[in-house]
């Protein structure tokens, strides 16, 4: 059989990646689409109508204050969540690749936080934050004061993600070769200048996937802000992806909250695509 | 050979994902062929429906099916109008009724339970709405705990804010150190408290139109003071004063319950959080007492909670039997015991007389059968709890005062456009 005619490798594509492409239109790139249009109307979610008006929800959106300090609060947050998970996450990778005893069962206990789904966790770091923390310091919970709802949200965050985080941490330290860094050891390094200047720039593609996953999760965080917080107090840490939500739901502005998405998924996008455009760059080899 | 073995497996993949397309749910039948599903939205009586749902269709040959769902009533909704799912019967809130009925509901004007209610909802001369219950909203308060202290309590003479202050510091001198507590959640500061604001109105919307234009300053109205001044009762006597904004409604409900508490703010629905717990049976509602003297302090604020509504989406004969249980409920003895002695809810029928349980719904039932009800406003807009929330969320913590709360009031709705109605 030929193997170079056009209905041979459209043939072979339909077979192998053909079921993948119809699901991947009919759950990702159809659905986008649609949500494109809706941004166009001013659909309250409901209604058989769907009236058209152009791009008066991105003017809206632009002109929503609500949603600009909700996405300013998200941009503080994901820049706290990002950099202590990845500190965080760096630092267990480390101590648990060191060869101490009972090292796998750490690996597995910093990973836990992340199976319990965000909700869950909300709800139990609610307990801790509003009765066990204020019985033991007999205080005010740190949850109603606006500061301290978005520490709680950044240090709940961390908790979660930094054993996910450090699986991939793991993953780099085990992929620099101990030879390299004897070498440099021999060479007069100090441990410290060999973890510098030889083991962190190995790791370097690890950095890049850790930080891009951390941001793009923390810019659309939801799950957490709705069961640990709610937005709560007076609104103070309503989150850009609840703002959305609220928007299009709640509040029945289906095509603006879906606007507002959309300016999310850009938001995000941008700043995802341009940390890995970054990070890759620099990428070195042994 | 390999063509055909290619073409099996080609097949075989686009019938996999005609199976996952097509997902038109067969829904089962009943005896003479007809089932209706029913959406319910409130939770506390789930199990109930589940299981009336069952007995219904054992002997009406009717088949039954009730859904329940944790998203918010409109949110839900859409999903299953976009999936073009229309429930038979859907349980809605009254605003739900003015933005979906009009396209979405059967014109229920000719039935008989029509002339047996005065909370139906009209819109536009056609009867959309069936009221499921009757809920209000008052001071909840349990009379064991304030009788052990202050034995001559009587809920009915409490009427002004200072007659509130002299129980509750009758209380605190016998003990009680903190007799309040107060609910942070938003809906209920904003949708229920201020509500009782607006509602206290003689005409709401004229009211809400003067805010809007500026002819009314809230901060200087009348009734708004008044309310505050006793919400700042509440407020100062609150066991968790010092924390309020992150006070939980269940331990709250809870120390209101076992007696700790005296006084609360809240509704007839709270005895579904409430009865959780080792409760007093000498519970029950009073008005929230004011200094304005008209009258309002005599009466419970509230009306129709929970429509149901009959979608003109389902087949003629699903609509049929829809209407049909609508009247089981009203009329048929059983269906009076379902609403009233299963599900603990007070019913907005008056041909209904069978007692309710529960001590917070019997206060309401006195009040509503002695016409003691101010009616709800059902126009707030969608956004309304949740915005003016946050700033009485404010007010609750102590970050602003009650004219900046009146002026972040007055900035909401120079913005918020009430409901159609």
């Amino acid at each position: 059989m030929k193997q170079n005619t056009l209905s041979y490798k459209i043939r072979q594509y339909l077979m192998f990646a053909g079921p993948g492409t119809v699901l991947f239109l009919a759950v990702v790139i159809v659905p986008f689409l649609y949500g494109l249009y809706l941004t166009l109307t001013s659909w309250d979610g409901v209604s058989a109508t769907k009236p058209f008006v152009g791009f008066e929800n991105f003017a809206a959106a632009f002109q929503d204050s609500a949603y600009w300090s909700a996405m300013g609060r998200t941009v503080i947050y994901s820049v706290f969540a990002v950099v202590l998970i990845n500190i965080v996450a760096f630092a267990l990778a480390y101590l648990v690749t060191q060869g101490i005893k009972g090292q796998n069962f750490f690996r597995a206990g910093f990973f836990v936080p992340n199976l319990i789904g965000g909700i869950v966790l909300g709800y139990v770091w609610k307990f801790v934050f509003n009765r066990a923390f204020v019985a033991l310091f007999s205080g005010t919970s740190l949850l109603s004061t606006t500061n301290g709802a978005m520490f709680c949200l950044i240090l709940v965050s961390v908790w979660q993600y930094a054993g996910y985080m450090m699986l991939i941490y793991v993953a780099g330290f085990m992929s620099v070769s101990g030879e390299v860094r004897e070498a440099a050891m021999i060479d007069g390094c100090t441990s410290g200048q060999a973890m510098m200047h030889v083991t962190i720039p190995l790791m370097r593609s690890s950095f890049v996937q850790c930080i891009f996953l951390s941001i793009t999760r923390c810019f659309v965080v939801y799950d957490v802000n709705l069961s640990l917080t709610k937005g709560e107090p007076f609104g103070s840490s309503v989150m850009a992806a609840m703002h959305v939500y609220n928007q299009a739901f709640t509040y029945k502005n289906y095509g603006l909250g879906q606007a507002e998405a959309l300016i999310l998924f850009v938001v995000c996008a941008i700043v995802g695509v341009t940390q890995v455009m970054l990070g890759k760059k620099g990428e070195v080899e042994a | 050979m390999k063509k055909a073995v290619a073409l099996v497996l080609m097949l075989v993949m686009v019938l996999a994902l005609a199976a996952c397309g097509g997902g038109e749910t067969g829904v089962e039948t009943g005896n003479d062929g007809t089932s209706i599903t029913i959406f319910n939205s409130k939770m506390e009586i789930q199990s109930q429906m589940e299981e009336m749902a069952k007995k219904y269709t054992a002997e009406k040959g009717v088949k039954v099916e009730v859904y329940y769902s944790s998203d918010t009533v409109a949110a839900h909704m859409s999903t299953r109008y976009a999936s073009n799912e229309p429930y038979a019967i859907a349980m809605v809130d009254a605003k739900d009724i003015y933005s979906l009925g009009p396209e979405h509901a059967v014109d229920l004007s000719d039935q008989q339970w029509v002339a047996d209610t005065t909370q139906a909802i009209t819109v536009d001369g056609k009867v959309l709405g069936f009221p499921v219950c009757i809920e209000a909203r008052g001071i909840i308060y349990n009379g064991e705990a304030i009788r052990a202290i202050v034995p001559d309590f009587d809920p009915t003479a409490v009427k002004t804010t200072e007659e509130f202050q002299a129980v509750i510091d009758a209380l605190i001198d016998g003990g009680m150190e903190t007799p309040t507590g107060v609910m942070k959640e938003d809906w209920s500061l904003a949708a229920h408290f201020l509500a009782e604001v607006y509602e206290m109105h003689a005409d709401p919307d004229a009211f809400i139109a003067g805010i809007k234009d500026g002819s009314i300053q809230l901060a200087e109205d009348d009734i708004y003071n008044a309310m505050m001044d006793t919400f700042d009762v509440l407020k100062d006597n609150n066991y968790a004063k010092a924390s309020a904004i992150s006070a939980e409604r269940e331990v709250t409900e809870q120390m209101l319950a076992e007696g700790e508490l005296a006084f609360m703010f809240g509704g007839n629905w709270d005895w579904s959080v409430i009865n959780a717990y080792n409760y007093s049976d000498d519970m029950g509602m009073m008005p929230v007492p004011n200094d304005l003297g008209d009258g309002s302090s005599d009466k419970l604020v509230g009306g129709g909670s929970k429509y149901f509504y009959v979608d003109n989406g389902v087949s003629e004969e699903q609509q049929q039997a829809a209407k049909d249980f609508l009247n089981w409920l009203v009329y048929d003895e059983e269906g009076q015991s379902f609403l009233v002695e299963e599900c603990a809810l007070v019913p907005a029928y008056s041909n209904i007389t069978l007692e309710v349980a529960d001590p917070l719904g019997a206060s309401v039932k006195a009040y509503t059968d002695a016409d003691a009800l101010i009616g709800n406003y059902n126009y707030l807009p969608d956004d309304h709890y949740a915005k003016v929330g946050a700033s009485f969320q404010k007010y609750l913590a102590g970050q602003i005062d009650r004219a900046g709360l009146a002026d972040e009031i007055t900035a909401y709705w120079a913005t918020a456009e009430v409901g159609a109605h």
